[in-house]
């Protein structure tokens, strides 16, 4: 059924066809009854594979016909002598290297192939492996032939370092191989694995069992390859992509290799408010919310910990802790704490100082394996303490690279940067580097990084939305790295073109939001999670909804001129911000709303100042 | 002049030809050509593709409903009366094995080599829906004890219960028959999930098992099932969700490829489509020059699509072309749901049958 090409043919040859295709038809009806016949009867003898025979070379998908034959093949074993079976299953073997040039991607064929390797007495696992290398000198993007090379090496023991030195050969030979660098990277850790790193745990995805996945994907760091033969591996590819900058095989191989480390899992930041009476988490990634996962200690909580999002997801970040009335509100009275979370076991310690002017907090975060790093923090005369640093922001950013070998990384790109003077069109190499800049230095490469990112959307037009889509990612990213650097609490990114908002779980701290002349639709449900947000500034934007200006505890002021805002319905969540003021909705739709000022006054009677 | 040659091969080249696939499908249905003799023990999967391609192509009312619902359920293997067959239950893929037509509700007959088939229960209970049946004469124990017994301990599954390859593809087969009868005790899931993880590649597409190559069919299978399982954003991480976007957003190279330096097939807007859309970001496609390629396949004489221009169509490739202009949103066409694999309307039949059947339970 796959590809086959229109050919034409004159009258007299479709009559000889139509009288072989009547011959063959009548022969396969007689031999597909006998067949049946027979095993019915339980007969389990040469006739029997004689007839199947017939019919798999015409219909090798036939899985029932494949089952007889291992029944007749096992029962023949129990009664022949072992050079008998060798031969028998010799002659297997020829006859499903028949069926094979008919059709080299029939499942039933290999699969059958497969378990006679493994009921062979004296199997020859040479011409196994010849007969892969014949069918993928045919086809060497074949993969039911390199699952059976796999299996074959499996079995019968070829060591490693021969079997890359096999995947060298081919690419050696052609490197637009893809499955050669596919089969190379489930080589190359096996040989040459990365020291195990204590400290790193493995990320995988929360699961309810406590047992780890027995058989991981090739992201985590058992499967790493340490850093020698990585700078080898690093030459290969580069080899390959300069030679043929268009073929894919070599960039992804090397993207790859580029970035396997595993980012170090955190809390990332804590946000004490004494005001509040609450102590709230942003973690590297959303956890379990649980007693059982996440506790403050000695403190007790009045309820356990949650979320902000309204669903029953049980993953979340960042996590608030309520605690009960009075436990810090108390100005004149020091709090010691420590934020636990126990699936990683590592936790970071808060301290709420007296002093009403002046009010310190010292955080002390400790990875894994217990080394004590005393942080620099932010001061503040206000009744609120938090505990994050830059290191951390940019851990959870960049972390698609490995980060200690940043010599290697400027390396790696200086080399990227001369195959674009020579290929300023190539879209592999433009991504990279991309993503080699903002491993390195995604502040100090923002001005390029945008740069090329307008190249990319050009040479590579089919995906533009979906480098737009990255852009802004990116440049909410190295706002949120700037803020931290300016030791400040405001966030800005105004006429960017952003479609969506992301990352709001790690803007737990800002103050002031200015997201306006972009292409919003909503101020999503995530956006209930700025719990430090005093002022929102979202002007000509296309925003309908309000749904994440929900119970925002410090929201003063909120502008939202020239949007789509049409219905009061949408503007009820506001009434859950007790602290708003200022509310600006001249442009939008709800404007012209007869009463309109009346019916606002009701629903958000908190606020005083109304533009329409 | 040239220019307007060209412009008129352009509009040629264009226009979707829907009269053409109805009949085409409707042939399917009648009568096949030798050369797909060899798909004669899964011709259920071919009726499958005739009639959820007339669904999406809004023209299932050419088909003999009931003659075809009867022939379906003469497909089911039924438990015989002293239940011994009970992991074997399912359906076949035709008749090829001779075993007495039943179309009732049983008891099953007694025959050593009668089994199901994960792919034919799937695509027998899809087709059942499609034609409006509520599953009446399914016997829906022996179904799912059937599909238990192919479940390994890696958590793929086989085809048969004495046995065959296990991939993704049978994951994907067993997870529908699932949620098609609104009962996960049929699988464990968690292995299913762990198995899926497993076979996610260093590339970041996802391969027919554990080490092996990413493809676009399997990524569609294992992203799609963890879709019905309902398990999607517990098992992927947003970071690996997005490097599963990026490796299926660039296997775009005007229609769709099923790996990287493969040439582009006209399947592969549907299995990667369907994926990209399940993920929330088909829209960042390019939908002209997808609909360009497919439309290149189409079959302008007999109907149908086939995977390469000038090529034969076939019953599979007529399909999936459809359902990836159904995909872009081509008018006509009923929209087709991304991890079913069957009409809109189809699938809200069977949220209908859940209701009922819910509402029977209380």
């Amino acid at each position: 059924m796959h590809g086959r090409v229109k050919l034409k043919s004159s009258a007299q040859q479709e009559e000889e066809k139509r009288k072989e295709r009547e011959k063959k038809l009548k022969v396969y009806l007689s031999s597909r009854d006998a067949c049946f016949s027979k095993r019915k009867q339980g007969l389990l003898d040469e006739e029997a594979l004689q007839l199947t025979q017939q019919l798999l070379s015409a219909n090798p998908d036939f899985a029932t016909l494949w089952n007889y034959r291992r029944e007749i093949l096992l029962y023949l074993e129990t009664i022949r002598s072992e050079d008998e079976i060798q031969r028998l299953y010799e002659e297997e073997l020829s006859f499903l290297e028949i069926c094979l040039k008919v059709n080299p991607k029939s499942y039933g064929t290999w699969h059958h192939r497969g378990w006679v390797s493994t009921r062979l007495p004296r199997p020859d696992w040479a011409r196994e492996l010849s007969l892969c290398e014949r069918c993928l000198s045919l086809d060497d993007r074949n993969f039911h032939c390199w699952d059976y090379r796999r299996m074959v090496v499996k079995l019968s023991g070829v060591p490693v370092e021969q079997e890359l030195q096999f995947t060298d050969r081919l690419i050696g030979s052609n490197f637009s191989n893809y499955s050669s660098w596919h089969y190379r990277s489930t080589l190359l850790p096996l040989l040459h694995p990365g020291s195990p790193e204590a400290a790193s745990p493995r990320r995988e995805p929360p699961t309810s069992s406590t047992c780890s996945s027995p058989s991981a994907s090739p992201q985590t760091h058992s499967h790493r390859v340490c850093e020698e033969q990585l700078l080898k591996e690093y030459e290969l590819v580069q080899n390959a992509f300069f030679t043929d900058p268009n073929d894919q095989s070599a960039w992804f191989y090397y993207r790859w290799l580029l970035g396997r480390a595993e980012r170090e899992e955190m809390i990332s930041c804590v946000y004490v408010s004494r005001e509040g009476e609450r102590v709230v988490a942003a973690f590297s990634r959303p956890v379990n919310v649980s007693l059982h996962t996440l506790h403050l200690s000695p403190l007790v909580l009045a309820v356990p910990p949650h979320s902000f999002q309204h669903s029953c997801h049980p993953l979340s970040s960042p996590v608030i802790c309520d605690l009960p009335p009075g436990t810090i509100s108390d100005t004149s009275n020091e709090h010691n704490m420590t934020v636990h979370w126990t699936e990683r076991r590592t936790h970071r310690d808060c301290a709420l100082y007296t002093g009403s002017d002046v009010c310190v907090c010292v955080c002390v975060c400790i990875p894994v394996l217990c080394l004590q790093l005393t942080l620099p923090l932010s001061l503040s005369g206000r009744s609120e303490s938090w505990c994050r640093d830059s290191a951390t922001d940019l851990e959870l950013f960049r972390s698609e690279l490995s980060v200690e070998k940043s010599s290697v990384l400027q390396s790696e790109l200086q080399s990227c940067t001369q195959l674009l003077e020579l290929e300023p069109q190539n879209k592999w190499c433009l991504l990279t580097i991309i993503l080699l800049m903002r491993a390195l230095d995604p502040l100090g490469y923002e001005k390029e990084t945008l740069a090329y990112f307008q190249t990319l959307k050009e040479v590579d037009s089919m995906r533009t939305s979906y480098y737009s889509d990255l852009c802004s990612k990116f440049m909410i990213e190295n706002t949120i790295l700037k803020m931290e650097y300016a030791e400040v609490r405001v966030f800005s990114l105004c006429d960017k073109n952003l479609s969506t908002v992301c990352h709001l779980d790690q803007l737990l701290l800002v103050t002031h939001i200015n997201l306006s002349s972009n292409r919003l639709l909503s101020l999503p449900p995530q956006f209930a999670m700025l719990q430090c947000l005093e002022v929102l500034q979202a002007d000509d934007n296309a925003i309908e909804s309000l749904e994440g200006l929900y119970q925002l505890p410090r929201l003063e002021e909120v502008s939202l001129k020239n949007n789509n805002i049409s219905q009061i319905s949408h503007l009820k969540v506001l009434s859950t911000c007790p602290r708003l003021t200022r509310l600006d909705l001249r442009g939008n739709p709800i404007a012209q709303t007869a009463n309109i000022q009346s019916e606002l006054a009701e629903l958000v009677p908190s606020v005083t100042d109304l533009l329409l | 002049m040239a220019e307007e040659e060209s412009s008129l091969i352009e509009f040629e080249q264009i226009d979707f030809l829907k009269d053409r696939h109805v009949r085409f499908f409707q042939r399917c249905l009648q009568v096949l050509p030798e050369r797909y003799s060899s798909l004669e023990t899964s011709r259920l999967t071919i009726v499958f593709f005739a009639l959820s391609g007339l669904d999406i192509l809004d023209a299932l009312d050419v088909v003999d409903k009931p003659s075809l619902i009867e022939w379906i359920y003469s497909l089911q293997v039924l438990p015989t009366e002293d239940q011994s067959n009970l992991g074997r239950c399912g359906f076949r893929g035709s008749s090829h094995l001779g075993v007495p037509y039943n179309p009732s509700k049983g008891p099953g007959f007694h025959h050593p080599y009668d089994s199901g088939h994960v792919a034919m229960t799937y695509t027998g209970l899809a087709c059942l829906i499609i034609l409006g049946d509520n599953l009446g004469r399914v016997n829906r124990e022996a179904c799912l004890a059937g599909l238990k017994a192919l479940q390994l301990e890696d958590g793929s599954f086989y085809a048969v219960p004495e046995g065959s390859e296990n991939d993704m593809r049978f994951v994907y087969c067993a997870a529908c028959i699932c949620y098609m009868l609104s009962d996960w005790s049929g699988m464990d899931i968690q292995k299913a999930v762990r198995y899926i993880r497993s076979s996610m590649s260093y590339d970041n597409g996802i391969g027919q098992g554990a080490g092996l190559e990413s493809h676009g069919g399997s990524t569609f299978c294992a992203i799609a099932a963890l879709c019905l399982m309902g398990k999607l954003q517990e098992t992927l991480s947003e970071r690996e969700l997005n490097r599963v976007r990026r490796w299926c957003i660039l296997r775009q190279q005007s229609g769709f490829h099923g790996r990287p330096n493969k040439p582009v097939d006209t399947c592969y807007s549907f299995w990667v489509g369907a994926t990209l859309q399940l993920l929330d970001v088909f829209q960042y496609t390019n939908f002209e020059k997808n609909r360009n390629y497919i439309l290149s396949t189409q079959d302008r004489l007999v109907g149908g699509f086939a995977k390469w221009p000038d090529s034969h169509p076939d019953a599979l490739h007529a399909y999936f072309g459809i359902c990836g202009l159904s995909l872009i949103g081509e008018a006509g066409l009923r929209r087709v749901h991304p991890a079913l694999n069957m009409s809109e309307r189809a699938f809200e039949h069977l949220q209908q049958l859940h209701r009922t059947w819910r509402e029977a339970c209380t």
